[in-house]
């Protein structure tokens, strides 16, 4: 299973800093991580299924937007890391 | 007034006059106000001849058209002078009270000139403006300074240098309303070298808007897409700016330990998020502001203020290998109360403990070590011990101990939080700014990082000058207007060129903006290489260019300068040498300008 960190409001949504969650892509990882963190669906996703304006999701510290998207493999020995909209600087 | 109050006001302390000088329109036109404006008359004031720290250097403040008419962040002034770190033009902004209540006084700009053979402050008020003896403050910190002078934020505003401003730091900052600060390039102590204590400012002028209707309509919708936008409503006001260093720690652009390393393993400790768990009392805005990031916060000790701000959470924090968030937060309250810049205090504390370690230095300093950051940053304000080399900014100590390579500057201005082998764009941002290295000019994490307005690859550099430039010019124009550029984050150029429509009652497009920007941006060049800087000067610390990153997200990578050079000077109608070219400078209406002495 991957290990997925969550940032910004997402922490306090979820109550938790970093979970595991299996999931052979991006797009399979996202539906197991709100079956136990139903939570996070609508912060994360749209009714569609996309990603929120603004959310990042990286593997590695890689956008998966200049990836293949929620397409995007991940492998039990990945870092995923789900960000809400953030600004600063 | 609507928009422009259409006077200076120029103090000569040397003289002790004080006269009222009519603003040039056309020039308000061109260069609006801000950052644009402090540029345009520094070309007139100061030349090459004149050294920072000399009384014919000119410190002079300039509010935007904007500024105090109640649109949504017009709270922000600029300072233009000499920098006395760089020896660059150097502008500087702050947000706060004082800007909007300069402004409120009938003045677009004061020119501060000359030198006073004693301490004096100035006093701009309903009973008249005067030059007064301050010798009684002198010495005093900055919050004992801003209490002594009757603070009263939306009356009685005050701008003062701290210790360091006094003793000639080339790293202090001038501060307003206590603790906002004009941070960077050592403006602090171009005004302690004119023996100039404080500004205090009280006025009653409106800036009213010349159409009403149409501004009021621009407050309501600026309004509601500040509102509506999730990093405006919610990024900034719950977490502040240090949210993004999580962010900016997760793909390896983090510079960790003087730019040896670009991730740091306790990144998560100084983060916005463990800011607002842990020592975040309440948010705070500056005036007309709605969006409210400012932390007050308060450590175990007990010690509270604001802060920190992003940059100085790095500074202290990952540059020095420190995850201890309360020392790091009363070293900024520390620098805040001496008038010191922290972005370039903590880069050079970072550079001395690497200095340490390597010998260079004899000292026990070690990285992680955060016992001695009170003790450094009093002996930098006073110039005692080692503080007298810190005090000097990182290039200066480094170059006189025989490691010049371990300072991580551009122009001798320590680099920001961001490590440019990570993010190309941005090492061309650091490398061309105006001010030296400047993450505030053209700030790259957007596009490179939050997909703000698109994500674009942060390892090109095919493609990356024109954005860069158009990020530059963009931060020009917002600096000049003045706005602040979180604003920007809801709101497009097309609603600042309606709003400044609105208050001015001229007709400005957001075409006009942008060109207003590359027009500044354009004279800020031509200053620099009237002061005899060249191409050579836009360059990066050797680490970056040639050590590449030794793992995490961005191994592998050093900074790809040299390419995206070469596109930056055509992209900005440069020659091979970074010298506007003939056809730019006319186009941009800066031709006849630069005449006589190029």
């Amino acid at each position: 299973m991957a290990q997925v960190k969550l940032f910004g409001g997402l922490q306090r949504k979820a109550g938790t800093t970093a979970v595991t969650i299996p999931g052979s892509n991006i797009q399979a990882l996202l539906q197991n991580l709100f079956v136990t963190h139903p939570e996070l669906e609508t912060a994360v996703t749209d009714d569609q299924h996309h990603l929120q304006p603004h959310v990042r999701v990286m593997v590695n510290g890689h956008d998966i937007e200049l990836g293949d998207g929620l397409e995007t493999a991940v492998t039990d020995q990945d870092v995923i890391a789900i960000f809400p909209p953030i600004a600063g600087g | 007034m609507e928009g422009w109050a259409g006077k200076i006001l120029d103090i000569d302390l040397t003289s002790g006059s004080i006269e009222t000088l009519p603003l040039d329109m056309e020039m308000a036109r061109l260069f609006l106000g801000g950052r644009g404006l402090g540029a345009r008359l520094l070309w007139d004031l100061v030349g090459p001849e004149v050294k920072p720290l000399d009384p014919e250097n000119a410190l002079i403040f300039t509010t935007g058209p904007i500024t105090a008419s109640s649109s949504q962040t017009s709270n922000r002034f600029n300072v233009s002078t000499k920098s006395p770190l760089t020896n660059t033009l150097l502008h500087a902004n702050s947000g706060g009270w004082w800007g909007m209540q300069f402004k409120r006084t009938g003045y677009d700009a004061m020119i501060i000139r000359g030198k006073s053979e004693t301490p004096v402050m100035i006093s701009i008020t309903e009973a008249g403006i005067s030059i007064d003896d301050a010798s009684d403050l002198w010495g005093k910190t900055v919050f004992e300074t801003t209490e002594a002078l009757g603070q009263d934020r939306n009356k009685r505003n005050v701008l003062c240098i701290g210790p360091a401003g006094e003793n000639l730091v080339r790293i202090a900052a001038i501060m307003n309303d206590k603790e906002r600060s004009l941070a960077r390039g050592g403006a602090g102590a171009v005004m302690g070298s004119k023996n100039l204590k404080a500004i205090v400012v009280e006025g009653k002028e409106k800036n009213k808007p010349a159409d009403k209707d149409q501004f009021k309509f621009m407050l309501y919708e600026t309004g509601k897409l500040i509102k509506a936008s999730p990093l405006t409503s919610q990024a900034l006001p719950e977490f502040g700016t240090t949210v993004v260093m999580n962010v900016v720690n997760e793909i390896g652009a983090l510079p960790t330990r003087n730019f040896q390393e670009s991730q740091f393993e306790d990144a998560h400790k100084i983060s916005g998020e463990t800011i607002t768990d842990t020592i975040l009392v309440k948010n705070q805005a500056c005036w007309a502001c709605p969006i409210t990031c400012t932390r007050i916060t308060k450590t175990a000790s007990g010690e509270e203020g604001e802060g920190p701000e992003f940059e100085s959470a790095w500074a202290f924090g990952a540059q020095c290998g420190v995850g201890d968030l309360d020392a790091i937060t009363e070293a900024n309250f520390l620098c805040n109360d001496l008038g010191i810049d922290t972005i370039s205090m903590g880069n050079t504390i970072g550079c001395a403990m690497e200095m340490a370690e390597k010998g260079f230095i004899d000292n026990d300093l070690r990285f992680g070590d955060a016992t001695k950051f009170k003790e450094l940053i009093r002996e930098t304000a006073y110039r005692e011990g080692l503080g007298d080399d810190l005090a000097e900014g990182s290039y200066r100590l480094a170059e006189k101990y025989g490691a010049p390579e371990l300072s991580m500057t551009v122009k001798k201005l320590e680099l920001p939080a961001y490590d440019p082998r990570g993010m190309q764009g941005q090492g061309l941002v650091y490398a061309t700014s105006n001010r030296g290295a400047c993450h505030e000019t053209g700030n790259m994490l957007g596009p490179e990082v939050l997909s703000l307005p698109r994500l674009i690859d942060r390892f090109a550099t095919q493609g990356k000058a024109g954005i860069v430039s158009v990020h530059q010019n963009s931060a020009a124009v917002i600096d000049s207007l003045v706005y602040c550029k979180f604003s920007a984050m809801a709101v497009a150029e097309e609603f600042f060129a309606r709003t400044l429509t609105a208050v001015t009652g001229q007709l400005f497009t957001a075409d006009d903006l942008m060109k207003v920007g590359e027009r500044v941006w354009n004279l800020e060049r031509l200053y620099n290489l009237r002061e005899g800087f060249t191409s050579a000067d836009d360059t990066l610390p050797d680490r970056l260019l040639n050590v590449p990153v030794a793992e995490g997200p961005s191994e592998g990578f050093v900074a790809n300068l040299d390419p995206m050079l070469v596109e930056y000077y055509q992209f900005r109608g440069w020659d091979e040498n970074g010298v506007p070219k003939p056809e730019k400078l006319e186009e941009l209406g800066l031709a006849e300008l630069v005449q006589p002495v190029m």
